[in-house]
């Protein structure tokens, strides 16, 4: 069992997605295309893939980007004490309930605080056996599509000892986008892209 | 009912109609400051006999204080600040309100602590002190607003106090404001001693440790420097009746050091160094007399003079005078195309109290007290009907 990596806790949820903030020092581990889960108790955890990262500025951030230079001090000030989160979001593409994964949408969102982990390769190997949370992906309006679906595939893909997974996955987005040709084309562009 | 603008508007049509005259008189009297600026320059002497025999006639007298360096002079920010720890405190409260269902006052204070070229995050503390039941009584008389605002500038510096202890090398310390402590005198005459019993304490704790302190007063009101030149150009019979003497009304210390075509002083800048001449130098005396001086933190074209309070031990020691003028500098650029030290905007951001964090208290409080059985008084029908929600469209 590897450790456990917090990305982050919850700030907000609905049934189709969440966002998680951390504060900037946490940001080396969740990156785009990720997949995380929230473990609630009771054998039941949410699984999703982090489509956006978001970083906001305020007033201060804004006037000490026009300064000549800043130091180190002011640097890690902003990004260590300052309460301006990194906000992550995420889309909610399944849950697993007493070890059973199901790829429907969760049945009850996570509560606000809930501590947020990456998935390691042992999860991210059983969510990703079957390909059903794809739709989930394809059907979102907000994310884009393309680039999410080749950043998580370029994530899984490490994860499965089948080396022809990455094939099997492709070939899915294909028929379930078969009546979508311009969407299909945006996704198998973004594949192209991946290199493993 | 709404403003009635019609009336405003024609107020302000008046206004308007008389900025010409308005700006001529000025332009004369600002002439005539610099005139006097450069003719008493470096009369230091008869400044100071000016200013005493001024003084004998009414010690009240406010005005700047010239001490060995030219009215007229500047100078240049010293080399950056490569050792030092800065700590930057900032106060803000919650006032008793009579109308609210629970009588509570709340100072909160919180300070910043940076070390200079350490690569270190800075450490952040906040104090937060409630007051309640007869703490909003001393000496039997309600805390007024300036009351606890005294109460706040006091534990600002205490704080400073506080996080310098036990740091080594050079700590520099700052507030916003002037240092010297201000207003509500007459409300609660005992209360208001006590305070500054317990001001000057601290601050003689923090001259004792060799620790650097200093009052940041931004877009400075007072206008010190232009009064020495009034009292300076005072024949015999106007220096009896100076409360009177204003020829120079309306021209500013921040315009004669940061005359915006002409600055007397150049970015980065600071003026010669003058005492605080006011009543209060029966209190701040010895090495925690009240000196200041000018600061151009602003930058080519658009000069920004800011007043620094300083007391003597600071103007004493010229390597500490340096230090804190370089560590303004630097701290003011830091912030961009609008100077402001750095770390005194972040203790302000950690010590702000929010209208929703009041309100919370205030609800946390009524909870505790109806738990213990203690009555709790509504809230002022007035302040109820204040907060009715305007309308709204649907």
């Amino acid at each position: 069992m590897t450790d456990q990596i917090e990305i982050g806790r919850l700030l907000r949820a609905g049934t189709t997605g969440f966002i998680a903030g951390c504060r900037v020092n946490q940001l080396d581990a969740p990156s785009f295309g990720a997949l995380v889960r929230a473990p609630l108790g009771g054998g039941y955890q949410i699984f999703g893939i982090i489509y956006d990262i978001h970083i906001d500025d305020d007033g201060l951030v804004r006037q000490l980007v026009t300064a000549d230079n800043v130091s180190d001090e002011v640097m890690k000030d902003n990004r260590e004490r300052r309460i301006v989160p990194v906000e992550m979001s995420v889309l909610a593409v399944g849950y697993e309930q007493d070890g059973k994964i199901f790829h429907l949408l969760p049945p009850r969102p996570p509560l606000s605080l809930d501590v947020i982990y990456l998935c390691d390769e042992q999860d991210m190997a059983r969510f990703t056996k079957r390909f059903g949370y794809f739709r989930h992906i394809l059907n979102s309006q907000d994310v884009p599509v393309g680039e999410v679906i080749a950043a998580h595939i370029q994530h899984a893909c490490v994860a499965h000892e089948d080396k022809a997974w990455k094939e099997k996955a492709t070939h899915e987005v294909i028929t379930l986008l078969r009546d979508d040709y311009p969407t299909l084309m945006a996704v198998l562009g973004a594949l192209n892209d991946v290199s493993v | 009912m709404p403003i009635d603008y019609q009336q405003i508007y024609e107020k302000i049509q008046e206004i308007g109609k008389g900025a010409r005259e308005r700006k001529k008189t000025l332009e004369e009297r600002r002439a005539k400051a610099r005139e006097l600026l450069s003719a008493y320059a470096s009369q230091l002497d008869v400044l100071h006999t000016k200013v005493d025999s001024a003084k004998a006639l009414d010690p009240n007298i406010r005005c700047a204080y010239p001490l060995d360096e030219s009215l007229a002079s500047s100078h240049p920010a010293p080399d950056s600040a490569i050792q030092a720890t800065l700590i930057a405190a900032d106060g803000s409260q919650i006032n008793p309100d009579r109308h609210a269902a629970v009588q509570f006052g709340l100072i909160n204070v919180g300070a910043i602590t940076m070390k200079l070229n350490s690569g270190e995050a800075p450490g952040i503390s906040t104090e937060s002190e409630l007051l309640f039941g007869e703490e909003l009584l001393p000496n039997g008389i309600p805390m007024s607003e300036g009351m606890v605002a005294l109460k706040r500038d006091l534990s600002e510096r205490t704080m400073l106090d506080d996080l310098s202890r036990g740091i080594s090398g050079q700590v520099v310390t700052f507030t916003d404001g002037p240092i010297e402590l201000w207003g509500a005198k007459g409300e609660d005459a005992a209360s208001y001693e006590d305070f500054v019993k317990k001001y000057l304490g601290v601050l003689s704790r923090l001259q004792t440790r060799d620790v650097i302190t200093a009052g940041y007063v931004d877009k400075p009101s007072a206008d010190l420097v232009v009064r020495l030149l009034e009292i300076a150009s005072a024949d015999n019979e106007q220096i009896q009746k100076l409360r009177e003497f204003h020829p120079l009304r309306g021209v500013s210390d921040r315009w004669l050091f940061g005359e915006r075509e002409n600055p007397l002083l150049p970015p980065g800048h600071r003026s010669a160094v003058f005492k605080i001449q006011s009543s209060s130098e029966k209190r701040y005396t010895g090495v925690l007399t009240l000196h200041f001086f000018y600061l151009n933190v602003g930058t080519e074209g658009h000069p920004w003079p800011v007043r620094v309070e300083i007391p003597r031990w600071v103007v004493d020691d010229k390597a500490k005078l340096d230090l804190l003028h370089a560590v303004l500098v630097e701290q003011c650029r830091m912030m961009g195309s609008r100077p402001y030290p750095y770390l005194l905007h972040r203790a302000h951001e950690t010590a702000v109290v929010k209208n929703e964090e009041k309100q919370q208290i205030e609800q946390m409080l009524s909870m505790e007290l109806r738990k213990n059985n203690e009555d709790v008084d509504d809230g002022s029908y007035k302040q109820s009907a204040k907060d009715l929600q305007g309308r709204t469209r649907r």
